[in-house]
C-alpha cells in the first residue's frame, strides 16, 4: 500500500475506527475499509481538463488521497521566443498563452513595454478603446470558464447559451480588428485601429441585451439547484491557503477577500471609473454553503460580468475623439531599463517583467501567468475530497492550459 | 508605501541580506550612465533571500502577503552571474516589490522560499529546469515543463538547441 499521506500532511479522516451511540441505544462501527490505492489519470485528453493537461489523482475507493498536475504538454517557449524577436513582433505571442482573453494579454504587454518608454504619452480615446476591448473580453472569457463549468459537471444547455453572447463579442471584436481569437490589436502606444462608424453603437446595444441575458444564465444555472448540490461545499479554498498560494483574481475574491488590481492599484482609467461609482468589486459571501467553495469562485465570475458591462457603458460615455496611437516608430528601439507591470486578468495577476538593454530585441521577458499559479492549490485542494467532484473543482479553478504551459 | 518608504522600512528593520538598491535614473552623458527606466527594486544577497521575504511577509508596516513570482534572468552570454528576482505584492498596503539577488553562475544555488510562501513551490521548479539554479530544501525538485530526461537549461543564453530528441532529428 502506498503512503496515503500527500505533501501537506493530510489524511483522510474515514480510514479511522470509530464508535457511537445511537439515540435508539445502539451502538455503531466504523471500520477501516481502505484499500490499496489506486491511481488515475485524468488527461491529458480528458475533456475537463480544459487543454491538454494530467493530473495523476491517487484515490483510496471514492475518496482523493493526492493530486499531482502534470505541466508542459502545451509548452511552447514564449518566454525563449520573447528574447528573439523584436518588441513589436512578440506582441501576437502574447495572444497565445491566455488565448480566451487575448486583449488583455495584449494590454499586459504593452503597459509593460510602456512603462520603459516613460516619454509615451497614450492618448485618451486609445485607453478607453482599450478598456472597453479588455471588458469585453473579460466577460466572453467568463462567458466560456461558466458556460464550459456547467459542461463539466452536466448542464449542457447553458454552454450554447453563453456562446451565443460571447459569438456577438467575437463578432464586435473582428469589426474593430479583424481576427476573431487573436486580436494582436493593443499595440505598444495605443490600439491598431480605430472603432469603425457605428462599432461604439453596437456596444452600448450589446450591454442593453446583454443585462437581459445575464439574468438567464443567473437562473439557468447558478440558481439551479443540481448544479448548487454539485458544487456548494466542494473543494472549498480558505482564505489562508489561497494567500500563500499567491492566488489572485476571481479564485481570491471567491475565497471572501476583497483585492482587485483595477480597484486597488488602478492602471489606465480605471481609478477614475471607480470613483465614478462605475463599477464594484463582486466577492464571494458562502452564499449556498462554505465561504470559499467551488460555487462562490463561480458566482464572483457570473457576477463580474455584469460589473464589466458597467464598466463599458461608463467608457462609452467617457469616450471623445483623439488619436488612437501614439507616435511609435515601426521599428521600436525601447531605453534600457528592467520594468514590472501586473494586470487584472479575468483569471488574476498577469504580470509581465522586461529588461532591455535599449535595443530592438529584449534581453528577459517574463511572464506569470495567473493560470499557472491558481493550478498550483489543486495539490492541497484536492486531497479528502470525493473522486467524482475533482471535476468540479478542477472546473472552478477556471485555467487555461495555454497559459499554465507558455 | 512608495518604493522609498519601504526601502527606509526595510533598512531600519535590519532586513536579512539587504545589500543596496536601484532605482530609475535619467541618462547621464559625463558619467557616460545610459540611465535606466521601469521599476526599482533592492538588492538581496542570494544565501539570505528567504529570510528576507519571511522579514517582507511577517513585518507590520510591510504585509508583503502574496509572492506573486518568483523567477531568473540570465543578462548576457558573456555575464557570470544569473540574476532571481521576487515579486511580492501586498494586499492589505497595496504596494509592490521587486527583490534581485545576484549569484554566479558557477555556483548558482541559494535557499528556497518553499517554507515562506507555498507560491514559490511551482515557480522554483520552472526556474530550476530553465536556468539550473539549485533551490537547497525544495520539497519537489522535478522538472515542471520540461520533460524529465531534457539536458541543458533553455533560458540561459549560451543555451545550444539539441539536434535531435529521442531519435528525431530537430534541424
Amino acid at each position: 500500500m502506498t503512503d496515503t499521506t500527500n505533501q501537506s500532511g493530510h489524511k483522510p479522516s474515514i480510514s479511522q475506527e470509530e464508535v457511537r451511540t445511537l439515540p435508539s441505544g445502539e451502538t455503531e462501527h466504523f471500520f477501516d475499509v481502505s484499500t490499496s490505492d489506486l491511481e488515475v489519470n485524468m488527461g491529458p485528453q480528458h475533456p475537463a481538463t480544459h487543454g491538454v493537461m494530467r493530473v495523476l489523482i491517487r484515490c483510496d475507493g471514492e475518496l482523493v488521497t493526492g493530486a499531482q498536475p502534470h505541466l508542459g504538454y502545451l509548452h511552447r517557449c514564449a518566454e525563449k521566443i520573447g528574447e528573439n524577436v523584436e518588441w513589436l513582433q512578440y506582441l501576437p505571442y502574447t495572444d497565445r498563452y491566455d488565448y480566451l482573453a487575448a486583449m488583455n494579454n495584449n494590454l499586459g504587454y504593452s503597459l509593460a513595454v510602456e512603462a520603459l518608454m516613460p516619454a509615451l504619452e497614450i492618448p485618451r480615446r486609445a485607453t478607453l478603446i482599450r478598456m472597453i476591448c479588455a471588458e469585453l473580453n473579460r466577460v466572453a472569457s467568463h462567458l466560456v470558464a461558466i458556460g464550459t463549468y456547467g459542461l463539466d459537471i452536466g448542464a449542457i444547455t447553458p454552454f450554447l447559451y453563453c456562446f451565443r453572447e460571447r459569438e456577438w463579442i467575437q463578432a464586435l471584436f473582428e469589426k474593430i480588428c479583424g481576427a476573431r481569437l487573436t486580436y494582436s490589436f493593443i499595440r505598444i502606444g495605443g490600439v491598431f485601429n480605430d472603432a469603425p462608424p457605428g462599432w461604439l453603437e453596437e456596444c452600448g446595444h450589446f450591454c442593453d441585451v446583454f443585462d437581459e441575458k445575464w439574468q438567464e444564465y443567473h437562473d439557468l444555472l447558478a440558481m439551479n439547484h443540481i448544479f448548487i448540490k454539485r458544487t456548494a461545499d466542494v473543494g472549498v479554498m480558505p482564505l489562508k491557503m489561497a494567500l500563500d498560494f499567491g492566488i489572485t483574481g476571481p479564485m481570491l475574491r471567491g475565497s471572501g477577500y476583497d483585492f482587485d488590481l483595477r480597484k486597488d492599484m488602478p492602471y489606465m482609467a480605471y481609478g477614475e471609473a471607480y470613483e465614478a461609482g462605475a463599477f464594484d468589486i463582486p466577492v464571494g459571501t458562502g452564499q449556498k454553503g462554505t465561504l470559499g467553495d467551488c460555487w462562490d469562485r463561480f458566482y464572483v465570475r457570473v457576477e463580474e460580468m455584469r460589473e464589466s458591462i458597467k464598466l463599458v457603458r461608463w467608457c462609452l460615455d467617457n469616450i471623445e475623439d483623439g488619436d488612437i496611437i501614439a507616435d511609435v516608430p515601426k521599428v521600436i528601439k525601447v531605453p534600457a531599463g528592467e520594468a514590472y507591470v501586473g494586470i487584472e486578468n479575468p483569471r488574476g495577476e498577469l504580470g509581465h517583467y522586461v529588461h532591455s538593454d535599449g535595443g530592438k530585441v529584449a534581453v528577459r521577458c517574463r511572464v506569470v501567468g495567473p493560470s499557472f499559479t491558481n493550478l498550483a492549490v489543486l495539490e492541497d485542494m484536492m486531497p479528502g475530497t470525493l473522486l467524482a467532484d475533482s471535476v468540479a473543482i478542477i472546473g472552478s479553478t477556471d485555467i487555461v492550459v495555454g497559459e499554465t504551459d507558455r | 508605501m512608495d518604493f522609498q518608504a519601504i526601502h527606509d522600512r526595510l533598512q531600519s528593520i535590519g532586513a536579512p541580506g539587504l545589500t543596496g538598491s536601484d532605482e530609475p535614473r535619467p541618462a547621464n552623458k559625463e558619467t557616460k550612465d545610459k540611465g535606466r527606466g521601469g521599476t526599482p527594486f533592492v538588492l538581496v544577497e542570494p544565501a539570505k533571500l528567504s529570510d528576507f521575504v519571511r522579514v517582507c511577509r511577517d513585518d507590520a508596516d510591510l504585509q508583503m502577503d502574496l509572492m506573486i513570482d518568483i523567477t531568473a534572468s540570465d543578462p548576457a552570454v558573456d555575464s557570470e552571474d544569473l540574476w532571481v528576482l521576487v515579486q511580492l505584492l501586498s494586499t492589505t498596503k497595496r504596494h509592490r516589490l521587486m527583490i534581485k539577488a545576484i549569484l554566479p553562475k558557477a555556483n548558482a544555488s541559494l535557499p528556497t522560499c518553499v517554507p515562506v510562501y507555498r507560491a514559490a513551490q511551482w515557480n522554483e521548479r520552472e526556474c530550476a529546469e530553465m536556468f539550473g539554479i539549485t533551490f537547497e530544501g525544495h520539497p519537489d525538485p522535478r522538472n515542471i515543463l520540461l520533460p524529465d530526461d531534457w539536458i541543458g537549461h533553455p533560458m540561459r543564453k549560451d543555451y545550444e538547441f539539441p539536434k535531435e530528441y529521442h531519435g528525431v532529428s530537430c534541424e
